[in-house]
């Protein structure tokens, strides 16, 4: 019985690893690490709930358990800084790809949002959800998901206005 | 849905790394899970001490005697507001022969209905005599535990006079004397 159920939830972490790193990425505002440490928390929580979730969307479960935390991170721990032995890599402009270059840009753009605004914007545009099940997985009004999602749009669009083209 | 934001759905779904699932991603999993495990069990612990230790603390404070909840004294159905014995004058040996014993200490309401026999049989003690005087207390003593047990008649009928008002045994007492 343990073993199925350990063999179960390697499967489907293996195959889903790939895509919850790259949301918990985008709902740390590109922090790699600390992308690493909300997956590992979410998906430890999903193992105790494995026997209950298993058969219906355990997806959706670490989705709402990663966007809660990282909303609430703010208030927890201040994440801002961390000593590290190495210096980080520099953007160095032109040795860059275009692609990682916007990137770049855009997680940046998205670490200046407020952690609420970072997820509601992640899980609008970035998971496709709308307001109602945006609010659901945040644990909030519609009308303030809603509230989040438009400031943070608001924000990022002037961060981003030399990166994504007007139209005109 | 306007142009920007639909650049930004596009940006935020195309620049996705590749990052595979990695042993050491494995393994920090299994640790993570065992410490929750740990932290589960710890917690579920404490919970179960403190459970106990209150339920012990409570039977500890908890009254062991009966009296606690128990009124102190049974309601008493006392109807007439008559005197105490403590309070009923018991009258000396020297006023006894001069008025009868019982009289005063006797309202209408507390003494039995009157029977005539004994009212017949039995005249007031005037007669000054010893035996009077120590059959006086008895009939105090008698009209106390029948006020007790109001339905008992008292014990001391021949000597309480009817129950009239106060200046009917004067005028028996009178004969005698």
């Amino acid at each position: 019985m343990e073993q199925t159920r350990a063999g179960e939830y390697d499967a489907f972490v293996a195959a889903r690893w790939s895509v919850l790193f790259h949301l918990a990425r985008l709902l740390t505002g590109g922090d790699r690490h600390r992308a690493e440490d909300l997956l590992q928390e979410s998906l430890v929580k999903l193992w105790f709930v494995w026997p209950k979730v298993a058969d219906e969307a355990p997806e959706a479960y670490v989705r709402k358990v990663l966007a809660r935390a990282a909303a609430r991170s703010a208030r927890r721990r201040w994440w801002g800084e961390r000593p590290v032995e190495q210096l980080p890599e520099v953007v160095a402009a032109g040795d860059m790809s275009a692609t990682v270059a916007e990137r770049s840009r855009l997680e940046a753009a998205l670490a200046q949002l407020t952690p609420q605004q970072r997820a509601a914007v992640v899980l609008r545009y970035y998971q496709d959800l709308p307001d109602r099940q945006v609010a659901e997985t945040l644990g909030c009004p519609v009308g303030t998901a809603r509230s989040h999602a438009a400031r943070g749009v608001a924000r990022l669009r002037r961060l981003l206005a030399d990166v994504i083209e007007p139209v005109g | 849905m306007d142009h920007f934001e639909r650049q930004l759905t596009q940006l935020m779904q195309q620049d996705r790394q590749p990052a595979p699932f990695e042993a050491r991603h494995r393994e920090a999993l299994r640790a993570g899970v065992r410490a929750r495990r740990r932290v589960r069990a710890a917690r579920r612990t404490a919970g179960s001490v403190l459970a106990v230790a209150g339920l012990g603390l409570g039977l500890f404070l908890w009254p062991h005697g009966h009296t606690g909840d128990r009124p102190t004294a049974p309601p008493r159905p006392m109807t007439s507001p008559g005197p105490t014995p403590s309070s009923t004058p018991s009258p000396s040996p020297s006023r006894s022969t001069s008025t009868p014993p019982s009289a005063p200490s006797f309202t209408p309401s507390d003494t039995a209905p009157p029977d005539p026999a004994s009212t017949t049989s039995a005249p007031p003690a005037t007669t000054g005599g010893p035996a009077t005087a120590t059959h006086e207390p008895a009939s105090a003593t008698a009209t106390a535990t029948a006020r007790d047990h109001s339905t008992t008649p008292p014990a001391t009928t021949p000597v309480s006079t009817p129950a009239e008002p106060s200046d009917e045994p004067s005028s028996v007492v009178s004969p005698s004397g």
